[in-house]
């Protein structure tokens, strides 16, 4: 599996799930805690997707996906929610998130929605 | 006892009343009657006692005329032995008796003070010379005196005993006492006869007035007493059988009506203070109702502001558990202990994340913000989130919505939330592989318009125990681990909140149909 992902999320332990889930499986994963920080490395570096949370102290996923799909139409994006609401679902779906996923997941629903995501990808290209 | 309970009634009164008023006329009426007869019948003895005394002036007038003494005297015993004449006697004008029924008293003279001559002489200076009458008594029985004078007439001095001269006006007088006995005796027997027939007509009268007392007083009387005691007891239906066209009829007449209108009203304050009762009970229902309700609605906000805060903290952690357990449990065979042991953490560890997801929806439950809501949308949009989720990529989704759908006054992202927990619940049911119908519709009942959405599922059906329990918090037919419980029970509250309800029509092994219904504003 290839493919470069890029995890923001504010919590230490759901960066470190995310990247020892998809880092055996080939992908490459950067990780970072801050949404500001993680939009200046995707302008810096290209990345097939980026999986992130909607609660953060800078600034909140819903804003970082606006600019991630405004930027970079390509560019796939998964909503990591710890605060289920289903207008928060909702509202990532219309703005064109790929999928979102609850937390906790589980590897496994990771892996899914990743592959399905930059299988997808593929087919497009 | 009874006498003098007698005494005291109406027709006791009016019957002592009209016998005393009738004794008393009788007495006056035959006093006056008896007292007018005793007249009538001695001014008729006093007319024959003059007519008798007349009667022995002209038996004596030839025997005066030829001045025959002996024929006189004669004459006067004859006629002194009659029944009822005591005596017959002569007076001259000196007061000497010259003729007498009793021979001994002739020739002797009658003292001047005594009634004969005093009842002429003493009146006034000039004497009285018409004929007088008096009654006085001899042992038991009255005498009626009579007293006629002898006058003088051309006959008596033109005779040829010239023993009178012309210019004597009275020669003398001629005195009968006669016997009253029979005339009292007449009286008497007159005045005990009528008293027998006063007696006999009071009697009478009092026998019949006292009956038709008692037929028109005493009874309907007592009819009415007894009939207004029944109703003063409470027994209102009772009616008084008196039908007679008199006062006490009208009385009877007016009182069962009275009777009537009285139990109506009686009827009226019963059924009235029932049904007050009960809207105060009802009411009283309501308000206890609402209370516990708003009680609950606080608790489930508290609790939702807690679960939001602690949620968002406890999922990040609950990830981790859930990622390193997998990644731990890679290290072990399959079937070992180990494995087992990692797969409860894990499990565990996703009951948790679930638990705080039903504790988000009870604090949405509470908080509503109702605007105008089309359900078709709510459904669309419900669909579409679903839709991409990888584990729904195996249920075929078939949709039936109905145009032209009046819109509701409902919390959209409430619905929202009901309508993706029936789908997961669905989901859930037929193990992810199966057909979904969901279907909107207006509907008329019981003269409600409402809006119905149904959600039908090809899953393995609920058992009849477990319908009851379906809304109850915590209850769940799902794995350990899988299920909180809490998905339909918010979805419950959610509707109720909504004024509306949730049916369930299942047939095992066919699947689940669930029906929402939501009434217009």
């Amino acid at each position: 599996m290839t493919g470069k992902i890029l995890v923001i999320d504010d919590e230490d332990i759901v960066r470190r799930s995310c990247s020892r889930t998809l880092s055996p499986l080939g992908y490459e994963v950067r990780l970072t805690q801050s949404s500001l920080d993680g939009l200046r490395m995707i302008d810096e570096e290209k990345f097939d997707l980026v999986l992130t949370d909607i609660k953060m102290p800078d600034m909140d996923g819903i804003e970082v996906l606006k600019q991630v799909r405004d930027r970079f139409p390509e560019m796939k994006v998964i909503i990591m929610t710890g605060y289920q609401s289903v207008e928060n679902a909702l509202k990532s779906v219309q703005l064109g998130a790929f999928d979102y996923i609850e937390k906790p997941f589980s590897p496994d629903a990771l892996i899914s929605s990743v592959s399905k995501a930059l299988g997808n990808r593929k087919d497009d290209q | 006892m009874l006498f003098r309970h007698y005494l005291n009634s109406l027709s006791a009164k009016l019957f002592i009343a009209i016998g005393i008023l009738m004794v008393f006329g009788s007495i006056v009426f035959g006093y006056f009657l008896f007292t007018h007869l005793e007249k009538t019948f001695l001014n008729n003895s006093i007319n024959f006692g003059h007519s008798f005394s007349d009667l022995v002036n002209r038996s004596a007038h030839y025997g005066m005329l030829t001045a025959q003494g002996r024929i006189i005297q004669e004459t006067i015993e004859s006629i002194g032995s009659a029944e009822g004449v005591h005596n017959v006697r002569v007076f001259n004008s000196k007061g000497k008796i010259t003729y007498s029924s009793n021979q001994e008293d002739i020739g002797t003279m009658v003292d001047q003070n005594s009634p004969i001559c005093t009842s002429c002489h003493s009146v006034t200076e000039h004497p009285k010379d018409t004929p007088s009458s008096s009654i006085s008594r001899i042992g038991q029985t009255r005498m009626l005196n009579i007293v006629k004078p002898i006058y003088n007439e051309p006959a008596c001095y033109t005779a040829d005993c010239h023993f009178h001269h012309e210019d004597q006006r009275v020669l003398g007088l001629i005195e009968a006492d006669l016997s009253l006995a029979g005339l009292d005796t007449d009286i008497r027997n007159q005045g005990i006869a009528m008293a027998l027939y006063v007696a006999g007509f009071l009697f009478v009268i009092s026998i019949s007035l006292f009956s038709i007392l008692r037929r028109f007083v005493s009874r309907p009387v007592s009819l009415l007493t007894q009939g207004m005691e029944k109703v003063a007891g409470g027994d209102l239906d009772s009616r008084l059988k008196l039908y007679t066209q008199d006062e006490i009829g009208a009385l009877a007449q007016a009182f069962n009506a009275m009777t009537y209108d009285l139990k109506k009203a009686k009827n009226e304050l019963l059924d009235w203070g029932h049904d007050l009762e009960k809207k105060v009970q009802d009411e009283a229902e309501k308000i206890k109702e609402a209370h516990s309700q708003m009680i609950h609605s606080e608790k489930l906000a508290s609790l939702g502001r807690m679960a939001a805060g602690v949620a968002h903290e406890i999922n990040s952690p609950l990830t981790g558990i859930v990622t390193f357990g997998h990644l731990l449990r890679e290290k072990f065979p399959s079937g070992s202990q180990e494995l087992e042991d990692i797969d409860v953490i894990i499990e565990q560890a996703n009951r948790c994340s679930a638990i705080i997801k039903g504790l988000l929806g009870f604090a949405r439950a509470s908080s509503a913000e109702k605007t105008s809501v089309n359900i078709n949308d709510v459904m669309t949009s419900a669909l579409n989130i679903v839709r991409n989720k990888a584990d729904f990529f195996d249920i075929q989704f078939i949709t039936d919505f109905a145009d032209h759908l009046p819109l509701l006054t409902a919390d959209a992202s409430q619905l929202q939330q009901v309508f993706l927990n029936m789908i997961m619940n669905a989901a859930d049911a037929m193990e992810k592989v199966g057909t979904m119908k969901m279907v909107t519709r207006s509907i008329h009942e019981q003269g409600k318009h409402l809006v119905e959405i149904e959600f039908s599922d090809t899953g393995p059906g609920i058992r009849d125990e477990d319908i009851p329990k379906l809304f109850e918090p915590f209850f769940t037919t799902k794995p350990v681990g899988k299920g909180t419980g809490l998905g339909l029970a918010v979805s419950h509250g959610i509707i109720q909140e909504h004024g509306g309800e949730i049916l369930v029509k299942t047939q095992l092994g066919e699947g689940t149909s669930f029906f929402i219904r939501l009434p217009f504003n």
